[in-house]
């Protein structure tokens, strides 16, 4: 089965959408409130193409692909209505990129940049809303919040939390917990998701404010330290330093999708601690002292070897740790029943 | 079954309980119990019965007697009299509005007569309460007969073939509806009735569900039924706890009867119906949004496809329909696909209930066919306009729909037609508006409405219909820019074209309805921060000033006729009016019909206040205004526009010189207006005033004679062409050459000149306006013995004011109406009678008055020697020389240059008063002739490179401020006349004028909307 768009015939699977046929035949089509993990809304109408015999336009993230449709994603009529939707959310609050965040980052500035909505013909809002910024994790500033609901849906059907929905009707509409309380008075549990799938600069991470934006940080993909998941994210690096950890919006890898707890998103401090060992240590004479990774493995198999010739394999035994990864920990025990002889080998999550 | 003499029926419906009905069900219980009549005597609380202005209502049968307004003290008098003594009670009679005769019989009275009631078939006639009454009216059988003759699909069938369509506005067809949900696999499916009725204005679904919940639910299970459905929901807004009630009470009946629940009436078939409580969200309306409101979450649409017949509630194939089309669902199962077809237009089948509200008299609920005339819903079962007023347009469809104007009256209800003017359907709401509705403001409220009721999630609805709110707010505040209305029509192009359901969609209909019809209300609004209607407040001081052409400072003069100092009250007057003691006579006052004492009791006489000021204050004498400027500037004509150009050019340091043909200044102010109506000497002492400034006034010069139109324009700098309209038209029929035909601009300007004007003894005039009622009594005045005014329309439709037409009666003026002259009948060249034939009033014309039409046949002669026709009247042009550079349009009038209302074609010459607008008043030619003073001046101005004129520091006069503590309701004080047989003798002015005592009693009604607080 096939449809046209912009004159192209392209075949679909039934189920797909207008905006999904599209994607996959190269023809671009742009979004805001839609992320191909949450179900589509159509609500910014970003997507809207013209279907032709249709009355009206047609927003295509929602659009089921049938049998015949012919579809024109780039008209004047397309372009004038998606360029109207963007400036009325350009002014329907504060859009002040100087100090944003997700500048550089952000779905409503490349939209707006690319549709030329250079002078709105509207005002801004004479009211500012203060920045929530009351926890140490998440901060909102609904001076941007364009009400997509893609944090809405992200909570509700990734993370199902179901901590955040929208409330009031016309002018007075917004998202957030139940009656208007703090994240931090909420059943959030600081997943993030939310902060992630925010297309602008309305949710942002609170550690990382100020520290640096997309054109400055460098993005390196790593596997998360705290649990056997092996989540991967994004530690993004300014000056040799971590400013915050992200996840991709789309094309997120497996095996958590973008999506991360609060410790893989927020847990990052321990790194820069002064606590933190960075060396290996050898105790010596009750004292600890620094030494090179060659002589502290080497230290090591030399006092297990000694043990496992006097006392036999099962004087040892191996306690693996929850924060290292299922390849380590396959590793470790490996270690310990070929190479140690023993089945004395447990984990600290059994704890 | 008991049986009772008499049945009492007292509505129920809310309109009716708010006004007292349920007072008066104790009262008859108590009435009847004390006289021993219970068990003769039957009380029957009914639902809404639809005439909800007469409320409450009362019909009692056998007769069939409607009582309306009814009061619980009254109840004594209707068993004493009606029940007891066999003798109505009048009073409390419907009484036909031009003849106050009480109309006894309900079905009698125009509300109901035209009225066709399907879906309103119980409405008022039973106990809503009582399953049996519904049964007894052939309830239920429809319901028998689906489940018993017939399939799923004939039921479907019927529905097809009965042509009925969604009436809860969309009009999408209902049996395909049902097709396509019967055709959707699965084992759950649900049939929806939507009772969320939001827009404001409309009360139709209450009205049904509170008059007759049965009907609703038989139509509801034979849907279900027809499409396979096992549960059902009515999802009603909590705002309407009577309907809830009465619909769980009837849901319980029908379950203990076992017409709903397990296996209905034996036929296997179960279904069970609960009431799903709305929480009053607008959108909520929406299917999409109303499936997900019962589903428990926050009642959002979403988009479609998936369309409810395949994934509904709980993504089940369901059926969604108004409570109204489930209404009409029972009657055509019962009588037939056939016979509802054969109601209507088509392509829009049966009836259509109306929820008819706002300013019409008949405040109600109305079931017509489809594709009867709006104007026949408004006038003819609304019974018209409140007070007399003028009707503007109704809104149709709520805030989705549209403003129909005036010119659309003709309109069928019809699904097509309506869209087709920019308007929908609807569920049913029609707001009736009148002249006093400013459809700006309008388009703001029912955009503040959609504003406040979108849901927020698409872009274009929640933020769009904010930006149009607030430009209409701005342009009702007087802040409006150009381009305000193009960035409108701008937005609302948009919204409707992407917005995600049918709410935004269709939000900016009543912004693109009104601006369609009445975009110079806009403009009036943006350019002129001027509203036409004088509603918006921030654009004015006090209605009556805003109303006036001339802006005159009433409040101000009002007061100081309180405070006593008259001359003061005459200095103001004169900074904006020229002829204070003219308009005080005949004027038309604009002001007062916006008074806002009318409100309370009747409007302030202003005019007559006016004209005491004149009459009775001194002004300080005229000094004559020294000529400054080199430029002269030329008059044509000496009447109010002419006459008040000069003064203000010449208080500018002009040199005014004004050309008039007749032997006196005035124009139709001197030779128009007969002088019962204004006295000589009042305009020529208003004229001495601007003679004194430094005008010159050349009478009984006419250009084109006396003086060529060309030289003139060498001789001066510009040239004022204000020649009025004298010439009156004729009426185009045979026999307008014989002796006796007079034109009655040209028969006043004749008796005005002091020529002995002969007439005959039979006097006919024809025409409705004042020009007829001065051309009858001044014929009565010189000895006519019968004066006949022949009128095409009806009496309410003349243009002639009120009181003129009274004292015409009064003066023995006979007025026939519906009636046109078809041809003049003479002998030897000499008038001798006139053919008329009689008339009907038709369809409606642009203003909305409905059109005579001619009854074939019913021609017949009056005998008469004299005929007016007083129809209108047109400008003389003649002078204007063949291939001047003044361009002339097709009826030999004054073309004005485009955009610009006192500039013509040809540089340097202006024009202003009637000869630029045809027959107007003196108000509106004073108005012009300052604005034609104003542009003349500036484009000297211009043209010389000068900087514009600054008016001179405005004469300060300090306005008292004191009104009563309280208005008590005061009718207007009364104007004393001449005696009729001392009047019809002579030309001696018929009104007296104010004494001092009833002028300052008058002066005290003012509620000085002026005052800032």
């Amino acid at each position: 089965m096939s449809i046209t768009i912009d004159g192209k015939e392209c075949t679909f699977q039934p189920g797909q959408t207008v905006y999904e046929v599209a994607r996959e035949n190269g023809i671009y089509i742009p979004v805001l409130c839609h992320q191909e993990q949450l179900k589509p809304v159509g609500a910014c109408r970003v997507c809207v193409v013209e279907v032709e015999k249709a009355r009206s336009l047609i927003a295509s993230c929602a659009m089921p692909a049938e049998k015949g449709m012919v579809v024109w994603t780039n008209t004047d009529r397309v372009k004038t209505s998606r360029r109207l939707s963007v400036e009325l959310l350009m002014t329907q609050g504060h859009h002040n990129c100087i100090t944003c965040e997700s500048s550089g980052d952000c779905v409503l500035q490349n939209l707006g940049y690319s549709l030329g909505v250079e002078h709105p013909r509207f005002p801004e809002p004479t009211e500012i809303k203060a920045i929530e910024d009351g926890n140490e994790m998440i901060a909102r500033d609904m001076n941007k919040c364009v009400l997509c609901g893609l944090c809405v849906r992200a909570c509700n059907e990734i993370q199902v939390n179901q901590v955040l929905d929208f409330s009031g009707r016309g002018p007075t509409a917004s998202v957030g917990p139940a009656f208007g309380v703090l994240y931090e008075n909420s059943e959030c549990v600081f997943c993030g998701e939310c902060v992630r799938v925010c297309p602008v600069g309305a949710l942002f991470e609170k550690q990382g404010r100020f520290q640096g934006r997309a054109g400055d940080l460098e993005k390196v993909r790593t596997t998360c330290v705290y649990c056997g998941v092996g989540c991967q994210m994004d530690l993004n690096i300014k000056d040799g330093r971590i400013v915050k950890v992200t996840t991709p919006r789309s094309d997120a890898p497996p095996p958590n999708g973008g999506s991360l707890c609060i410790k893989g998103r927020f847990g990052y401090d321990f790194i820069d601690h002064p606590d933190r060992l960075t060396s290996p240590m050898i105790r010596v004479d009750g004292e600890l002292r620094e030494a090179s990774w060659d002589e502290a493995v080497a230290y090591v198999a030399d006092k297990l070897t000694k043990i496992r010739t006097k006392h036999g394999s099962d004087a040892i035994a191996g306690l693996a740790s929850a924060r290292c990864t299922n390849e380590e920990n396959y590793l470790f025990q490996k270690f310990f029943r070929a190479v140690i002889g023993t089945n004395n080998i447990d984990h600290c999550a059994r704890l | 079954m008991k049986v009772f003499r008499a049945h009492i029926l007292v509505c129920g419906g809310t309109g009716c309980r708010a006004t007292g009905s349920e007072g008066i069900l104790g009262s008859l219980t108590r009435e009847l119990a004390s006289r021993k009549l219970t068990d003769e005597v039957v009380v029957v609380e009914t639902g809404c019965n639809g005439f909800c202005a007469a409320g409450p209502i009362m019909v009692i049968y056998p007769e069939g007697t409607f009582y309306q307004y009814v009061k619980a003290e009254d109840v004594p008098e209707i068993i004493e009299e009606h029940i007891i003594k066999g003798r109505p009670v009048q009073r409390l009679m419907y009484k036909e509005p031009v003849t106050d005769a009480p109309i006894p019989h309900m079905l009698d009275i125009p509300f109901f007569g035209k009225q066709m009631l399907i879906a309103l078939k119980n409405r008022g006639l039973i106990d809503a309460e009582k399953i049996d009454e519904y049964i007894a009216r052939d309830g239920y059988m429809a319901l028998a007969k689906a489940l018993h003759d017939m399939n799923p699909d004939q039921v479907i069938e019927e529905i097809q073939k009965s042509g009925l369509r969604g009436r809860g506005g969309g009009g999408f067809p209902t049996g395909m509806k049902w097709s396509f949900a019967r055709k959707s696999a699965g084992d759950v499916k649900y049939v929806l009735c939507n009772a969320d009725e939001g827009d404001p204005g409309a009360f139709m679904d209450r009205s049904i569900l509170e008059a007759d919940p049965h009907a609703v639910l038989e139509g509801m299970i034979i849907g279900g039924y027809a499409i396979g459905a096992s549960h059902g929901y009515i999802y009603c807004r909590a705002e309407y706890p009577l309907a809830i009630k009465r619909l769980n009470l009837a849901i319980q009946q029908a379950k203990d009867y076992g017409l709903l629940g397990e296996d209905i009436l034996g036929s296997g078939y179960s279904l069970e119906i609960e009431v799903y409580q709305g929480a009053g969200a607008f959108v909520c309306g929406e299917e999409t949004a109303l499936m997900a409101s019962i589903e428990g979450k926050r009642g959002m649409p979403r988009p479609r496809p998936p369309f409810p017949a395949s994934k509904g509630l709980w993504m089940k194939p369901s059926v969604l329909n108004n409570v109204e089309t489930f209404a009409n669902i029972p009657q055509i199962v019962l009588k037939g696909g056939q016979w509802y077809s054969s109601i209507g237009t088509e392509r829009s089948k049966g009836t259509k209930v109306f929820a008819l509200t706002g300013a019409v008299n008949n405040v109600g609920l109305v079931e017509v066919p489809m594709g009867t005339p709006i104007g026949d819903i408004i006038f003819d079962i609304g019974g018209g306009i409140i007070g007399g007023k003028q009707y503007k347009a109704s809104q149709l469809g709520g805030p989705s729909g549209g403003c129909i104007p005036a010119e659309a009256l003709n309109t069928p209800t019809d699904y097509e037609e309506i869209v087709k003017l920019g308007a929908i359907m609807g569920s049913g709401g029609l707001i009736v508006m009148d002249e006093d509705t400013c459809m700006v403001d309008t388009a703001r409220f029912f955009m503040e409405f959609c504003q406040e009721e979108s849901c927020g999630k698409c872009t274009p609805c929640r933020e769009g219909t904010k930006r149009m709110l607030q430009i209409l707010e701005r342009i009702c505040r007087g802040e409006g820019r150009d381009g305000d209305i193009e960035l409108l029509e701008d937005l609302a192009a948009n919204i409707k074209d992407s917005a995600l359901c049918g709410l935004g969609q269709t939000a900016p209909n009543p912004v693109l309805s009104t601006i369609r019809y009445f975009r110079s209300e806009y403009e009036a609004h943006i350019y002129e921060k001027r509203c036409p209607a004088v509603v918006c407040a921030d654009l004015f001081k006090s209605p009556c000033q805003h109303a006036c052409p001339i802006e005159m400072d009433v409040p101000a003069y009002i007061a100081l006729i309180r405070a006593g100092r008259l001359d003061d009250a005459y200095r103001v007057m004169k900074k904006t009016n020229p002829f204070p003691g003219v308009c005080g006579r005949v004027c038309p006052q604009f002001c007062a019909n916006k008074c806002r004492r009318g409100q309370l009791d009747e409007p302030i006489a202003i005019a007559w206040l006016k004209r005491y000021i004149a009459d009775n204050g001194k002004l300080p004498k005229v000094e004559e205004v020294p000529v400054t400027r080199k430029e002269k500037i030329a008059v044509i004509g000496a009447g109010p526009a002419g006459l008040t150009a000069a003064q203000d050019l010449a208080k500018r340091g002009y040199k005014v010189t004004v050309f008039e043909e007749l032997p006196h200044a005035g124009g139709m102010m001197r030779y128009a207006i007969p002088e019962y109506r204004m006295p000589r000497d009042i305009v020529e002492g208003e004229v001495d005033e601007i003679r004194a400034l430094g005008v010159e006034i050349k009478t009984n010069t006419r250009v084109g004679k006396d003086i060529s139109f060309a030289q003139l324009r060498k001789d001066f700098d510009m040239v004022l062409v204000a020649v009025g309209a004298h010439t009156s038209w004729k009426l185009e029929i045979e026999g307008e050459d014989l002796t006796g035909v007079w034109g009655a601009t040209e028969f006043l300007r004749e008796v005005n000149l002091g020529k002995n004007v002969k007439i005959g003894s039979r006097v006919a005039i024809v025409g409705g306006g004042n020009s007829a009622i001065d051309a009858a009594r001044t014929a009565v005045r010189l000895g006519a013995k019968d004066v006949t005014i022949l009128y095409r329309r009806e009496r309410k439709d003349m243009p002639a004011w009120e009181n003129e037409i009274v004292a015409a009666e009064h003066e023995g003026v006979k007025i026939v109406y519906l009636v046109a002259p078809t041809r003049l009948v003479g002998k030897n060249g000499t008038l001798n009678g006139v053919a008329c034939q009689r008339m009907l009033l038709g369809e409606f014309d642009r203003s909305g008055r409905r059109k005579p039409v001619p009854i074939e046949g019913s021609e017949y002669v009056l005998s008469i020697d004299t005929i007016i026709p007083a129809i209108s009247q047109n400008a003389d042009t003649s002078f204007i020389e063949s291939g001047s550079d003044l361009e002339l349009d097709k009826w030999g009038g004054i073309k004005r240059a485009p955009k610009s209302t006192v500039k013509t074609t040809a540089p340097g010459v202006f024009i202003a008063g009637d000869a630029a607008t045809g027959p107007a008043t003196v108000v509106e030619a004073i108005a012009m002739g300052h604005q034609a003073a104003a542009e003349i001046d500036s484009a000297i101005r211009e043209k010389n490179g000068e900087p514009p004129y600054k008016e001179p520091p405005e004469e300060k006069i300090d306005i008292p401020f004191e009104v009563d503590e309280e208005a008590k309701e005061t009718p207007r004080a009364i104007m004393p006349e001449m005696k009729v047989a001392d009047r019809i003798i002579s030309f001696e002015e018929v009104e007296l004028g104010y004494s001092k005592k009833t002028a300052y009693s008058e002066s005290c009604r003012c509620l000085r909307c002026d005052a800032e607080l």
